[in-house]
């Protein structure tokens, strides 16, 4: 699932990752991205860190409480930003890890995933 | 005073002494000394009225004294006239000058008499004087005192007149007298008790000089017998304590003038009116003087202790002038005061002088803070700005280049193998794109680093940290976040001296500690480089200094040569 407040992104984001064998889900908001988490359950979910309504900080706790006791989804945290303009705030955040957008690729993602089980 | 008058009063005391002299001359060995004790009371007196009507021109004082003094000489000079008229008044007068003290003294300090009763007392004193003196020597033949045909005729005499009855007089007199000196002692206590502020305190010697003349009139009446020397040349001299009221209250009166101008000087710049008002007051020796304000609307005064005044109908006893050069501020004092013009105008224009000075120093005050608020305002406001700079660029052409340069590579990806030339044409493009990705990324940075509003100063310090080519070790940053003000100036300070450290230290390590103290966020960077940094040259430090002040806070700048740097910046914070 992509979650990303800016859509010209998230489209080009979906083609490139559909065309790298993922099944995509869309959102645009922190909290369009809980709803629909719920309704899809995905098993990756690329969160933008900068969103209109909460931080993806916020959004990666609350996936990560709203799936307790199931499988929770693998979170990466994207930004135009670099991982270091967050300081400790990634490390403390439940998700996986941190891409910054501008390495964005199907492989890069999939190593999350390996890496995750 | 006028001139004529004072020049009238000066020949009638010298005309005065003059015949009090001439008519005892030749000087009998056996009066000698109390004519001479005679005149130096009388001429006292005399020289304390010309002086006292000088110095208080509106009261009734100076007068006091004079009658005092002439009541006092003139019925000895009748009596040694050797003219029968003469003698007789100068025997019914004699002893009138006792009632004349009393009057001086129930009106001290004013010069008025306070009530009905009072003036009753006083008139009661003038005619029992009269009338015993007038019956008494109704009853005195000359002859009793074995002058026969050398004294003058006593023209009241009846018959042969009684020794017996004389005395019998005398003796009432003398009771009467006791009476009414008692009942004004009483009176001269009760004036001091309700006295307040300066009444009181020119009370104080009355009390002292009113007991000692009450005692000689006592034992100078006809109910003890002491030798004559002691009747009519010592007693006599305690009169003296009369014009030493006069050089009592003038020193006074100088001494609170000395004292009110060491008091305006060591009164602390911008003192509050309360404490002008209790140093004045000090220095008046008037604990009940008042320094009152117009209230903003013009609904009367206030003084300094909140208290409202009417300041165009005083209470009972008070006076109001109002301060030289303020329209709103006026002084309310006892009035006794009024005796002292020059002292009430020193006053109010110290206290002028006092209250414009500290008006001056709060309009400055004012002023300046204006100023820094206006500063602060300002370097927020670029701040902000800032900030909004980097969201933007953020938000739109740094997400735009990020799209672009994975287009590019996905175009890469198709284009591999088909078309090598269209493909490193793409791969260069991409590496562009990135690059311009890095670069929009330093400059937004540069404007306004994202870590300081994502994280506070812990990350933006971090961050800072690792990008210094220079090892920096962080001693303690506190995690909390604090106002956007002090956040921006603090990281500004510790990415200024860093980049210090790293262009001009020549160091091997560096330290940064940011320590939270009451109301204060105390930044300090040091390195053990070369020092000799000033914060008046160049290399950022001035603008560092101007922006660290533009919160409210101090940067010290510690750097001897060759023994390293220390920066430490002292902020406001709440």
């Amino acid at each position: 699932m992509i979650v990303d407040d800016h859509d010209g992104f998230r489209s080009f984001a979906r083609g490139m990752l559909e065309a790298a064998g993922f099944t995509v889900a869309e959102a645009g908001t922190g909290v369009e991205a809980t709803e629909a988490a719920r309704a899809v359950r995905p098993g990756l979910v690329l969160l933008d860190i900068g969103l209109p309504d909460f931080d993806g900080f916020e959004v990666a706790r609350r996936l990560a409480a709203a799936a307790a006791g199931g499988p929770a989804p693998v979170v990466v945290l994207t930004s135009t930003r670099e991982a270091r303009d967050y300081g400790g705030q990634i490390a403390a955040s439940p998700a996986a890890g941190f891409l910054p957008k501008d390495q964005l690729s199907g492989a890069a993602l999939r190593a999350f995933l390996t890496r995750d089980r | 005073m006028n001139r004529w008058l004072r020049a009238a009063l000066i020949a009638g005391a010298i005309t005065a002494v003059g015949l009090f002299v001439w008519t005892s001359w030749p000087p009998n060995s056996q009066y000698a000394l109390v004519e001479i004790s005679f005149a130096i009371v009388g001429l006292s007196f005399m020289v304390a009225g010309i002086v006292a009507w000088q110095r208080w021109p509106a009261s009734r004082l100076g007068l006091l004294f004079t009658i005092v003094g002439y009541l006092y000489l003139v019925p000895y000079i009748l009596v040694n006239l050797a003219n029968p008229v003469a003698w007789t008044i100068g025997n019914v007068t004699e002893g009138v000058s006792g009632a004349a003290l009393v009057h001086l003294g129930l009106a001290w300090p004013t010069g008025r008499l306070r009530s009905r009763f009072e003036c009753g007392v006083v008139v009661a004193d003038y005619v029992q004087n009269i009338a015993f003196n007038t019956a008494a020597t109704m009853f005195w033949n000359p002859a009793f005192s074995g002058c026969n045909a050398s004294c003058p005729a006593n023209v009241l005499l009846i018959g042969d007149g009684s020794r017996s009855a004389w005395n019998t007089l005398n003796t009432i007199e003398g009771l009467v007298g006791l009476v009414i000196t008692g009942v004004v002692l009483t009176l001269i206590v009760r004036h001091w008790r309700s006295a307040r502020g300066w009444s009181r305190r020119a009370m104080i010697p009355l009390l002292w000089i009113g007991a000692a003349v009450g005692a000689e009139e006592i034992l100078t009446g006809n109910l003890f017998h002491f030798s004559a020397t002691v009747t009519y040349v010592l007693l006599p001299l305690v009169l003296l304590a009369g014009p030493a009221l006069f050089v009592i209250s003038t020193v006074q009166a100088r001494t609170a003038a000395g004292a009110l101008g060491t008091a305006i000087v060591d009164l602390e710049p911008g003192a509050s009116p309360g404490r002008l008002r209790d140093a004045l007051a000090r220095a008046l020796g008037d604990s009940t003087l008042q320094l009152a304000f117009r209230q903003p609307g013009g609904s009367g005064h206030l003084d300094t202790s909140g208290q409202a005044v009417d300041a165009d109908r005083p209470d009972n006893g008070r006076t109001v002038v109002p301060i030289a050069g303020s329209d709103e501020a006026v002084l309310v004092y006892d009035e006794g005061l009024e005796l002292e013009p020059q002292l009430i105008k020193l006053t109010a224009a110290a206290a002028g002088m006092a209250l414009e000075h500290a008006r001056l120093q709060a309009e400055v005050q004012a002023q300046l803070e204006q100023v820094r608020a206006s500063r602060a305002r300002i370097v927020e406001a670029g701040d902000a700005e800032r900030r909004r700079l980097e969201r933007d660029l953020h938000d739109g052409a740094q997400q735009r280049l990020v799209t672009l340069s994975l287009a590019l590579g996905m175009a890469r990806d198709r284009a591999a193998g088909a078309d090598p030339e269209l493909e490193a044409l793409i791969t260069s493009a991409g590496k562009e794109a990135r690059e311009a990705l890095t670069e929009l990324r330093e400059l937004a940075r540069g404007i306004h680093p994202a870590v300081l509003t994502e994280t506070g100063l812990t990350g933006a310090v971090q961050a800072l940290v690792e990008r210094s080519p220079v090892a920096v070790t962080i001693t303690a940053v506190p995690d909390e976040r604090f106002p956007a003000a002090v956040e921006a100036t603090a990281y500004f300070v510790v990415s200024e001296a860093l980049a210090n450290v790293a262009k001009h230290a020549m160091a091997g390590g560096a330290r940064v500690t940011i320590r939270r103290q009451p109301g204060r966020l105390v930044v300090e960077v040091s390195d053990d480089g070369a020092g000799g940094a000033r914060a008046e040259g160049g290399s950022g430090l001035r603008g560092l200094a101007d922006r660290v002040a533009s919160v409210g806070g101090v940067l010290r700048v510690d750097s001897p040569p060759g023994g390293g740097t220390r920066l430490e910046a002292d902020l406001p914070c709440p």
